[in-house]
């Protein structure tokens, strides 16, 4: 008998172990289609481990880079300047003749309170590791619950969207980059306003798929968030048309785009404190399901 | 216990140091430590049992430092870990490039095995020419760093041996074939 359970031991282990992993790959699928979660102590504890030693290994690297960048970005300053003053008062002329359009059509209240759509408290938070395996794309920030961080937050840099938080930890908080093949927003062509899904597809583009009765794209043209999905606010900017890579398909059509944030530079990002209201549902769904369990007011959940 | 410790230590350091390596360099280029930590464990473990838990420990440790499911690289960590004792009872890896090819090998089906359960669950993971490229410089990337990290794991497993008669003789725990 004892040989037997020697023998078998090992095996059932393996299938009770292999069976957990499954479980919990299950449940995680879950709780990432509803936004993300916060972590429970056990498993923050690698976040809160990993974030202070990586930024200590990068940090020497980040300096010597840096330095190169402002030794090459100073030879350039001066032509860029020359050019960048031009810019600016065609800029200034082309800006005095929209708002002169707007006036007379009515429509600066309307912009007045897009700009208060926009006006969401922004948390600056610095990218101290990128996920440990290249067959994903998620990066590890320096910010966390401690700092008002939940779980179904949007990140963003002044380029546009970086992508979402999904997990965090007391100091840190782990963000699925749009490029992440689990990654899918709605978006649309800002020249045509036609309308599609911008899929990530785990390298270093992103697939827009739109259908084409909806409005033509374009190579060139930017893509830019719907605000539909109620994840992230409208207006954001996704990334450029490189090219069409069915052009003779059907009414279902993809294009490649080139992402405006560059993901192999991203250093400091932004984290949105406001979570869209998909999100807001889906948590406040949460704490008013916990509330009934526990008898208290529902609200949202502590941050 | 000791040694046990030490071998999960090394493994979440190499987690670790992978995270802030993948910010250096392009993540293909990026050597895979923590599963050529797991091979050079399972080419010395005596007990498949406790191993499988230290596997699937570490497995955790990735998959929370990682955009992957939790559980997916737990799951595949147990077989990764397995396929190395059972090849390490099958094959002589005592050379640096068996090791090598071998190392190469398991990342290679490592990161197939990755795309099918993403694919499986997320969707969306179809096999492109680029990504079996791209994949197969990580494995040669992370073949080429097998024997190093193997050594370092036979180090460090030998200084916390629990059986003080392995560390006086100074045994290479390397498993040879049967």
């Amino acid at each position: 008998m004892p040989d037997l359970l020697k023998r078998i031991g090992a095996p059932v282990l393996f299938g009770l172990l292999a069976l957990l992993a499954v479980v919990t790959m299950v449940s995680d699928r879950r709780s990432l289609a509803e936004g993300g979660r916060d972590l429970p102590w056990w498993q923050a504890i690698m976040l809160e481990i990993a974030v202070p030693v990586q930024d200590v290994v990068t940090a020497p690297v980040d300096g010597i880079r840096e330095m190169w960048a402002d030794y090459v970005a100073l030879r350039e300053v001066r032509a860029e300047n020359t050019r960048l003053h031009a810019r600016l008062a065609e800029l200034a002329e082309a800006n005095l003749q929209y708002r002169e359009a707007l006036v007379a059509s009515g429509h600066l209240q309307q912009v007045a309170a897009m700009r208060d759509d926009f006006e969401i408290p922004m948390l600056p938070a610095e990218v101290v590791g990128l996920d440990v395996m290249p067959w994903f794309r998620s990066v590890l920030v320096d910010r966390g619950k401690a700092h008002g961080v939940q779980a179904g937050n949007p990140v963003i840099t002044a380029e546009g969207v970086v992508g979402l938080v999904t997990a965090t930890s007391r100091h840190a908080a782990k963000t699925m980059l749009l490029l992440d093949r689990q990654s899918a927003i709605d978006g649309i062509v800002q020249r045509s306003r036609a309308r599609g899904i911008v899929r990530g597809r785990g390298t270093d583009q992103l697939a827009f798929e739109f259908v084409v009765r909806g409005g033509d794209v374009k190579v060139g043209d930017i893509v830019i968030t719907s605000g539909l999905g109620g994840v992230y606010p409208k207006g954001l900017r996704i990334g450029e048309v490189e090219h069409l890579l069915d052009p003779a398909g059907g009414l279902r059509q993809t294009a490649s785009l080139r992402p405006a944030v560059d993901y192999g530079r991203l250093e400091q990002i932004f984290v949105m404190m406001r979570r869209g209201p998909t999100m807001d549902l889906l948590y406040d769904s949460e704490a008013r399901a916990e509330s009934v369990e526990s008898g208290r007011a529902p609200g949202r959940p502590a941050s | 216990m000791k040694r046990v410790s030490a071998l999960l230590g090394l493994g979440v350091a190499a987690l670790v140091v992978q995270g802030a390596f993948a910010t250096l360099v392009p993540p293909p280029a990026c050597p895979d430590l923590a599963l050529l930590v797991l091979v050079g464990i399972g080419l010395r473990w005596e007990s498949l049992a406790g191993g499988l838990l230290l596997a699937v420990f570490l497995g955790y440790a990735t998959d929370l430092l990682s955009g992957s499911l939790l559980g997916q690289h737990a799951l595949l960590d147990l077989f990764a870990f397995a396929g190395t004792g059972i090849a390490a009872r099958q094959l002589n890896l005592r050379g640096s490039w068996p090791l090598a090819f071998f190392a190469a090998g398991v990342v290679f089906v490592y990161g197939l095995l990755m795309l099918a359960i993403t694919g499986f669950f997320v969707g969306g993971a179809e096999l492109r020419l680029g990504w079996l490229g791209s994949q197969l410089v990580h494995a040669l990337v992370s073949g080429a760093c097998a024997p190093s990290v193997s050594a370092l794991v036979g180090r460090v497993s030998g200084w916390a041996d629990d059986d003080p008669g392995h560390r006086s003789l100074g045994l290479d725990a390397v498993r040879r074939p049967a």
